[in-house]
């Protein structure tokens, strides 16, 4: 609340008490009273009025300069009625109140907002178990009854398993749900199981697979970072080319982090292209060419790394094969094993 | 033959698991109510439980508990919930080991060796299997023939096991090359080549001579 601000609205006010002060003086002058009596009048006139003004002017400043202080300061805007006083002044105690029941309004609407969103992600989170129930006792139907129509079915089945595993972690990504454990875990336990999850690809379309020395021991949440490794493994295998194709996992050890490198010799990315493969939906050039690209795996790889604290990067060259690193970050909580 | 306790609320996946099972050489039993199930399962003295989460009156791991207070008997977790929080849940209550659905049959089928060899140390004898009276022992993976032994490599025991195990059955590169990845050994087309060819120039040595047969363009055959 600036000073002149202030003075620009009492304008009117003090405008009033001049043209009344000077119509008293005025009269009292022509009335033959004495000029000094007149100053007196004039200061018994202005002094508890100009005080009034300094003392109305201190009081709002300093309560309107806390408040918008406390809006400056606050992260979460909304909370601003929470820490407010309540003025002892008319208009304060109006806006107070008004600031209070929006606050309140607001809070109502972000309560039922989250709660329909978690109500959703506990929906999505239910029916992905249940819907795998039948998937495993189809898988079970195949394996005992196995020719070439029921390999095909279940090459199907896997791509079935597939989505609905995606359709989970995506729910998983929301910023809402916390639901991890980090502890502590063998990257190479990890990269097997993604290994195994794949074999079929590999056997099937001929892809040599290079494991380097993975035995790295890492603190994080196992479930989650093996989704990761094995949304990017299942692009390497779907991009990979008809001829030679080869995927490899290593692991370097630098300063401050671990570093998961999974390489290919793929079609690779193009340079427009790459700065865009984590967003959302984004297909780009490959996903047009080869298809069944949805554009949501490394978008929902690269939002659950955030939550994770993992850092992911890619470096392509187009036709020579693709190389995304994710960075396991190494503290002194890490490392007091 | 060991004795396996299905608990499940899903009909096909207790017959297909039962059929998958006993396929395996174990006896089977999956109960279709479950509102006595503990006292079923104190009175069915089963060598092992796969058991599921959810399941009507209680849940899985209700169950898991009862049955850690009166018996040691080795329970597997076989449950759609895949979190490191279902995980360590079911550990902490007891059960030996955590499958998520939906399963690969093979690592379910290593799991309950695993989990059966780990239990009963009588399984050992389990770990020899003949064929043709060539012995193969699994424990020290070495193979016995007429008074001659031999020491096979890792890779190449899990390749002779499993050619013993489907012995009769044309086994395509590609199934044996699955199982061993499902082993953990992540064989491509040129090692899988190397070690047939080791493994039956070993075979050789011992005397038994040609017992792997190769069906060209289909695979190899233990008749």
């Amino acid at each position: 609340m600036s000073k002149m601000g202030y003075l620009k609205e009492k304008l009117l006010f003090l405008i009033i008490n001049s043209i009344a002060a000077f119509a008293l003086s005025s009269f009292l002058y022509f009335m033959g009273v004495q000029s000094y009596f007149i100053l007196y009048t004039l200061c018994v006139w202005f002094f508890p009025v100009l005080y009034l003004l300094i003392y109305d002017y201190i009081r709002r400043s300093q309560y309107y300069n806390h408040l918008l202080g406390s809006l400056y300061d606050l992260d979460k805007k909304y909370l601003l009625s929470e820490i407010i006083n309540k003025p002892d002044f008319v208009d304060g105690k109006v806006l107070h109140e008004i600031i209070t029941a929006t606050n309140r309004d607001m809070h109502e609407h972000i309560k039922e907002y989250s709660k329909k969103e978690r109500e959703y992600r506990e929906y999505i989170e239910a029916w992905v178990h249940e819907i795998k129930t039948p998937i495993a006792s189809g898988k079970l139907i195949i394996e005992n009854n196995k020719n070439e129509v029921t390999k095909k079915i279940e090459e199907e089945f896997n791509k079935v398993e597939e989505h609905v595993e995606q359709v989970l972690y995506y729910a998983r990504s929301s910023n809402t749900s916390e639901d991890y454990i980090i502890k502590k875990f063998c990257l190479m336990d990890s990269v097997k199981n993604v290994v195994r999850k794949n074999s079929k690809s590999f056997i099937y379309r001929k892809i040599k697979l290079n494991l380097g020395d993975l035995h790295y021991h890492i603190y994080n949440d196992a479930k989650w970072v093996e989704f990761i490794i094995n949304q990017v493994v299942a692009n390497a295998i779907k991009y990979a080319k008809e001829e030679e194709a080869q995927v490899s996992l290593y692991a370097e050890r630098n300063q401050e982090n671990i570093t998961l490198i999974i390489e290919d010799n793929g079609v690779g990315i193009s340079k427009t292209d790459l700065n865009k493969i984590f967003n959302k939906g984004f297909t780009g050039e490959n996903g047009r060419i080869f298809g069944k690209s949805t554009g949501m795996g490394l978008y929902i790889c690269h939002k659950l790394a955030e939550k994770l604290g993992l850092g992911m990067n890619a470096v392509s060259d187009k036709g020579a094969g693709t190389k995304i690193s994710i960075i396991f970050p190494v503290g002194n909580f890490s490392t007091m094993d | 033959m060991y004795k396996i306790l299905v608990i499940e609320d899903s009909e096909t996946i207790r017959l297909e698991l039962g059929e998958l099972l006993s396929r395996y050489g174990y006896t089977v039993e999956a109960p279709c109510s479950f509102n006595n199930i503990i006292e079923y399962v104190n009175s069915g003295n089963p060598d092992l439980i796969l058991l599921d989460i959810n399941l009507p009156f209680f849940d899985g791991y209700y169950i898991c508990r009862e049955i850690r207070k009166k018996s040691q008997v080795p329970i597997i977790i076989v449950t759609s919930r895949d979190s490191e929080a279902d995980e360590l849940m079911s550990m902490n209550l007891g059960a030996d080991d955590f499958i998520t659905k939906p399963y690969n049959t093979q690592i379910l089928l290593a799991r309950i060796f695993s989990v059966l060899r780990r239990t009963y140390d009588h399984v050992k004898d389990a770990d020899v299997i003949t064929c043709r009276g060539l012995q193969l022992n699994l424990a020290n993976g070495s193979i016995m023939f007429e008074e001659k032994t031999l020491e096979l490599t890792k890779n190449e025991l899990k390749v002779l096991a499993y050619l013993i195990k489907n012995k009769g059955n044309i086994v395509t590169r590609e199934e044996l090359m699955e199982y061993l990845w499902s082993a953990d050994y992540f064989a491509d087309d040129n090692s899988l080549s190397v070690n047939i060819t080791r493994l039956r120039k070993k075979l050789n040595e011992i005397g038994i001579g040609e017992m792997i047969e190769t069906r060209r363009g289909l695979g190899y055959i233990l008749e």
